[in-house]
């Protein structure tokens, strides 16, 4: 049961893992902890950054998205790429080479979702506007930025922009669309998102702010890489269909950290990217320290999605392509400004119900044993070493004191302290 | 009249001028109250009355001491500075008033709602002051009220 209400997006295959501490070490929540030589991941303390998948020397840790066999089981395969997918090719492939390719792997219709982020970001400034909410307010484009916030932060929900990000948005315009057009349920319609994000399998299998995802799975770049890479290495360049690109240059920015401000008009407008420096962020916007900025933007991964872990080209190389196709493509934009304000109005981007915090479990539920708890915990922490080795299975001397604590079960003693002197 | 069983203390020591450090006992007072498993809204409204008494310390007074009682009912903030002193308290608790120094400002700081701000989020808040000794808080957030 438990693994229904706590989805997530990587899984430690325990035949490759040998439980060293890398993944435990490297988790920004505290969320692993070894157990009989296997690292084993605390449900409702992960927020499904991925950082465990990048470190593991041992390539134990795999990302549950969609295989590219499982699309056939609907009969409208549509494609929509994530603007990443255009940088991870040498600078010459153009946006349109690629969907061409996609569609000749076996989608029957694929999208620019940059177009989606160009009607997100003008969606974006009339919410600024409009709502005169605390401020910052958040982007809510991070699958892994809104889990941190739910779990470390949750009186920080509220300030998360309650607007859907540009891949529901154009999955949800897509499958309204093509069951139109072609007569066809829209249950018959699979859309799949094509992304760096091991977390995007999370947020389309257990979204947080509506019944159920407009998307019906989410490709790895890793996995359809080599595929779309066998098709233009063998084929002609596709000349004309470079030249009638029709990418929007505003929409393809948000790739990279900085993107989604880039076209809002508001000076007070930041973005931060790298999961140290979000955490860091939001704990000054939780004490108020941070004043005066309208919309913050925070993207996990570091230098925003490009740097996702589920890429292939060096994330260096692929945000100076992103900036070419940024400055070829242009920033004026490709969507009637004034159609975006009337979806607006008519709630088009809303959320359907409300972001809920999920703070990590209390030491416990009763107040006055927490306070005990807690100060037993300070107890134990002054006799540990301090040195945070992680031989005994838990992150750091803290985590383990607090490991204590809550009797969780299958803990093995400090090597220095050994069992009689806890 | 602490029951000191039921209680969590923790002093912090704030060094003023100390812009570097200054924000950490905030922080880890925020830390605690998440451990315990406190309101999220209540958090937010200790954190942010915690940093703006930490931070006047850091731009106004020597040195201070910030003194943290958790019970089961209710949180207490003690602050104690040796520091300049308020000369016209009333002043000082009216939105947008400060003595900040244009260096200051320039660092963000000192746009006069420091203490408008902790008395807007705590539910009892009590300032005492003399002038060229310090300053003393009490500020008083009960675990279940709602603003």
């Amino acid at each position: 049961m438990i693994e229904k209400i706590f989805y997530h997006s990587v899984k430690i295959d325990e035949a490759k893992c040998i439980g060293c501490v890398v993944c435990m070490k490297a988790c920004p929540t505290k969320a692993i902890r070894i157990k009989e030589r296997k690292a084993k991941v605390i449900a409702e303390r992960c927020v499904d950054c991925g950082e465990c998948y990048r470190v593991c020397p041992y390539n134990a840790i795999t990302s549950l998205t969609t295989k590219t066999s499982d699309i056939d089981r609907f009969k409208i395969k549509v494609a929509l790429p994530s603007p990443v997918l255009y940088s991870q090719f040498r600078p010459e492939v153009m946006p349109d080479e690629i969907l061409t390719v996609l569609k000749e792997i076996g989608f029957d219709y694929v999208y620019d979702e940059a177009l989606a982020c160009e009607m997100t970001s003008i969606a974006i400034e009339e919410y600024l506007e409009k709502n005169l909410s605390p401020r910052p307010i958040i982007s809510s484009t991070c699958p892994v930025v809104v889990r941190l916030i739910q779990r470390l932060f949750p009186d920080l929900v509220s300030l998360i922009i309650r607007m859907e990000p540009p891949r529901e948005i154009a999955a949800k315009n897509l499958r309204k669309e093509l069951s139109w057009e072609h007569k066809i349920a829209e249950q018959d319609i699979g859309i799949f998102h094509i992304t760096s994000c091991p977390a995007k399998m999370v947020s389309i299998n257990k979204p947080e702010t509506m019944e159920k995802s407009y998307l019906d799975g989410a490709i790895s770049i890793r996995e359809i890489y080599n595929q779309i890479m066998a098709r233009i290495r063998h084929k002609e360049r596709r000349f004309m269909l470079q030249s009638q690109t029709q990418i929007s240059g505003i929409g393809i920015g948000w790739a990279i950290s900085g993107g989604e401000i880039r076209s809002i008009k508001h000076d007070a407008a930041v973005s931060v990217s790298g999961v140290y420096d979000t955490i860091k962020i939001l704990n000054d916007v939780e004490s108020g320290k941070i004043k005066n900025i309208e919309y913050l933007e925070c993207l996990i991964c570091p230098d925003g999605c490009i740097g996702g872990p589920l890429t292939v080209e060096n994330r260096f190389l692929a945000k100076s392509n992103i900036l070419r196709f940024i400055r070829q493509f242009g920033g004026k934009n490709r969507i009637d400004v004034n159609y975006v304000r009337q979806l607006y109005e008519k709630n088009y981007f809303s959320f359907e119900r409300d972001i809920k915090p999920k703070p990590f479990p209390p030491l416990d539920n009763d107040k006055n044993k927490a306070i005990q708890k807690l100060k037993k915990k300070e107890k134990i922490m002054k006799t540990l070493p301090g040195i945070n080795c992680g031989v005994c299975g838990a992150p750091d001397c803290e985590s383990f004191a607090e490991d204590l604590v809550r009797n969780e079960p299958g803990l093995r003693s400090c090597v220095f302290l050994g069992e009689s002197n806890l | 009249m602490i029951d000191q069983e039921a209680t969590l203390q923790e002093e912090f020591e704030i060094t003023g001028g100390d812009f570097i450090n200054g924000g950490s006992a905030s922080c880890r007072i925020k830390n605690i109250l998440k451990d315990i498993g406190v309101d999220a809204e209540i958090i937010r409204r200790v954190a942010i009355a915690s940093y703006e008494a930490e931070m006047n310390i850091v731009m106004y007074a020597k040195k201070g001491i910030m003194r943290f009682f958790l019970t089961p009912k209710k949180i207490l903030i003690k602050v104690n500075d040796e520091g300049p002193g308020i000369r016209d308290i009333e002043l000082a608790m009216q939105p947008g008033y400060s003595t900040a120094t244009t260096e200051m400002r320039e660092m963000g700081f000192g746009a006069g709602m420091g203490l408008p701000n902790i008395r807007k989020n705590a539910d009892k808040f009590n300032i005492q002051s003399a002038v060229n000794k310090g300053t003393q808080l009490e500020i008083e957030i009960n675990l279940n009220s709602k603003k």
